[in-house]
């Protein structure tokens, strides 16, 4: 589903990743782990066109991202493809929770609102927060609004989905009901690659964990064997 | 306090009161000769031959009514010193920052009644002109509308040409007010106007200047030019006046009109058989108010048309503006900067006047737009300028993780731009747009450079016909009010509507 070969990337002229090579099977769980400053969210970004890199190429449910920049209709290809979950959930704040999950199937997807209506509300199910779909973002807890965003990037279906540290801002309670969740997506089958800096999580949940530092993988294999 | 010493207190006010205004009538002369100078208040822009810069020095003032201050100030045996005014707004400065006031005032009715008014000392009539290869042949045609509707004819503002154009049928005359003797004649040499209508003897003065104009009919209408002073200070214009006798009496009055080209010899028997104007009844202030609420009304119709009209305009522009210097390329941002830096340095007066009197002579893109378009056209860019910087600000304040998270949905950056941040960004703008729509809202006022009507011109218009200044500028002030209160209140309410729950101060 992922091919990652070589890719090398810098910020400022500082090289933020080298040479990083990797691969993730379909309905596979891949972790990064690593300190901070590692290159994690730069090469999840890389994966779905938001950052740019300098060398190598990204083969990504079935879309092809070079070097340099990219042809803009590549990268709504690539993203239509490819959920994103963000640390501050980036959450729409002047739509509510079920606008949140709406919009993009409607602006980018062309679904009558009555179709994105329903997928979204059947996902605000599935995150567990039905009786919250009515409430803009400033009236829920982080936790809440972290399940609102995922339930955003699921509403387009997506063939991967990334998540940069979904719960650096949370506290451990509303952690939990996050990582709950994930790894209930991961049951089901969903490709996911996910920054995180929690072991226990990753142990339960990944496939493969792969350790950058320094912007090179450093190790990687089972989350038994390296955590 | 007893009555008898209550009534003996006020008599002695009184009586102080009759003292003081004594003093003052004679110390009003003294004043002048103290000073050694005589102020003179005339308006350069009038032009010739009355009051104009030089030609070959223009920081040098000359004209017959400069030499004209200059002899009256030598019989009090003093200088004569000019101050600048706007015409139509002389008598203004008098009291105050003025003597008197020399400028081609005609002597009418109202202005007998409210200022010092001097014995005639020029006579003048009204002069139609037109273009020689234009549809106006005869003075006659005017009673009735032209080829082309309503004759188009301009006048300059305040003037007795004005007051008499106004009381025409609005089917037959259709009049435009300027604020320059000047633009009416190079706006009926263009062919916007039909006709201009203004004193003789600025159109003799000017005519080699127009030699595509011709006058149409003999000169109608005449009246005098009086020298005015303020109600308060009859001694002064009492010894104006006397001067001005003996100027008339000593042929020094008549050398200086054939010096001027001005027929000394006609002028002198002109102003010697002029009849007496008779001063206008002071009207009850209820009668005053039917006779001018409805034009008044009119002229606030045309304030809100010019508002409602250009401001969405410059909101869309604006937005326009700020979203390609924000997220295009870097020349697009550096290229619409120098336009927001143009129209924001640059005084809204002068880009009216720009797009209304210059834009026609540029050469092969030059078009006339008429004075409605150019209002509403003048405002919406000037304001898109302020209004692109607020959105801009706006766009700035929403998080770049907001265009980011959009992006990686799939959208396209104008999808992100129009679902997600141009929404957040117009609730962070709404309080300054709203000012800026109430600034816009006073901002039509200047549309009267171009001769539209709205409510400040109607004000300027009645306060000069009625000489009820302040009343009126009540009444205005109450209208603009009245307009601009309901606005503020209705978009605080709109914001209060538009904040999403929770972000609140009781959130």
């Amino acid at each position: 589903m992922i091919e990652v070969e070589n890719l090398s990337a810098e910020r400022s002229r500082q090289p933020v990743l080298r040479d990083v090579s990797l691969s993730v099977a379909p309905g596979a769980v891949t972790v990064l782990v690593g300190p901070s400053g590692g290159g994690k969210s730069t090469l999840l970004r890389c994966l779905t066109g938001l950052a740019e890199f300098s060398a190598g190429s990204v083969l990504i449910a079935g879309h092809r991202l070079d070097a340099g920049p990219q042809p803009v209709a590549t990268l709504q290809a690539v993203r239509r493809d490819v959920g994103m979950v963000f640390q501050q959930f980036n959450l729409f704040p002047h739509l509510t929770a079920l606008d949140n999950v709406m919009l993009a199937p409607r602006v980018v997807l062309g679904l009558l609102p009555a179709v994105a209506r329903r997928r979204a509300t059947d996902l605000l199910v599935r995150v567990g927060l039905e009786e919250h779909a009515g409430k803009h973002p400033s009236q829920l807890s982080g936790g809440q609004q972290q399940r609102v965003a995922i339930a955003r990037a699921l509403a387009m279906q997506p063939k991967v989905m990334l998540f940069d540290e979904p719960t650096s801002s949370l506290d451990p309670a509303m952690t939990g009901e996050v990582l709950a969740v994930v790894a209930e997506l991961a049951r089901s089958g969903q490709t996911m690659v996910i920054v995180t800096h929690d072991h226990g999580f990753a142990r339960r949940a990944a496939t493969e964990v792969v350790q950058l530092a320094a912007g090179r993988v450093v190790a990687r294999g089972a989350a038994g064997d390296l955590l | 306090m007893s009555a008898a010493a209550r009534w003996r207190m006020s008599a002695g006010l009184a009586l102080a009161v009759v003292a003081c205004a004594g003093g003052a009538v004679a110390a009003e002369l003294d004043e002048v000769r103290r000073r050694g100078e005589l102020v003179w208040a005339a308006d350069q822009e009038g032009g010739g031959p009355h009051v104009f810069p030089a030609a070959d020095d223009p920081r040098r003032l000359t004209g017959f009514e400069v030499e004209l201050a200059g002899m009256i100030a030598e019989r009090l045996g003093v200088k004569a010193r000019f101050q600048q005014g706007a015409w139509d707004r002389l008598p203004l400065l008098l009291g105050g920052v003025a003597d008197c006031v020399i400028n081609g005032i005609e002597s009418t009715p109202v202005r007998r009644r409210d200022y010092g008014c001097s014995r005639p000392y020029f006579a003048y009539a009204l002069q139609i002109v037109a273009r020689r290869d234009g549809a106006l042949l005869t003075p006659e045609m005017l009673v009735a509308p032209g080829p082309r509707g309503p004759w188009q004819v301009g006048v300059l503002s305040a003037s007795a040409a004005e007051t008499e154009m106004r009381g025409r049928d609005p089917a037959a005359v259709f009049v435009r007010s300027f604020e320059g003797t000047l633009d009416s004649l190079e706006q009926v040499r263009g062919g916007v106007l039909d006709a201009a209508v203004l004193d003789d003897c600025i159109f003799t003065f000017y005519a080699d200047r127009f030699p595509d104009l011709r006058m149409v009919g003999r000169p109608f209408n005449g009246g005098v030019y009086t020298v005015l002073t303020a109600r308060d200070t009859p001694a002064l214009g009492a010894a104006i006046d006397e001067a001005l006798g003996t100027l008339v009496a000593d042929g020094s009055l008549e050398a200086l009109y054939d010096r001027w080209h001005l027929g000394g010899r006609q002028q002198m028997l002109l102003i010697r058989d002029s009849a007496d104007v008779a001063p206008a009844a002071v009207p009850e202030f209820r009668d005053l108010l039917r006779r001018v609420v409805p034009t008044l009304l009119q002229g606030a119709g045309m304030t809100i048309l010019l508002a409602v009209v250009s401001f969405p305009l410059a909101i869309v522009v604006g937005l326009m503006v700020a979203i390609c210097r924000q997220y295009g390329p870097r020349w697009l941002d550096r290229t619409l900067s120098v336009y927001v830096e143009i129209l924001r340095g640059t005084p809204l007066m002068l880009q009216l006047y720009a797009i209304f009197f210059l834009l026609p002579r540029v050469p092969w893109i030059g078009v006339q737009l008429p004075p409605l378009v150019s209002a509403v056209l003048g405002l919406a860019l000037n304001y898109s300028a302020y209004e692109s910087e607020i959105y801009r600000a706006g766009l700035k304040a929403v998080p770049l993780g907001q265009f980011e998270a959009a992006l990686a949905l799939g959208m396209s950056r104008l999808q992100a731009l129009r679902h997600v941040v141009v929404p957040q960004a117009a609730r962070i703008a709404l309080p300054p747009v709203t000012s800026d729509f109430i600034a816009l809202f006073k901002d039509t006022s200047v549309c009267s450079v171009i001769t539209v009507m709205e409510l400040t011109k109607r004000y300027n218009i009645l306060s000069l016909t009625t000489g009820r200044f302040f009343e009126l500028a009540a009444v205005t002030a109450i209208l603009y009010l009245v307009m601009s209160w309901p606005l503020a209140l209705w978009v605080r309410r709109l914001e209060r509507r538009l904040e999403p729950p929770g972000t609140g101060p009781a959130g």
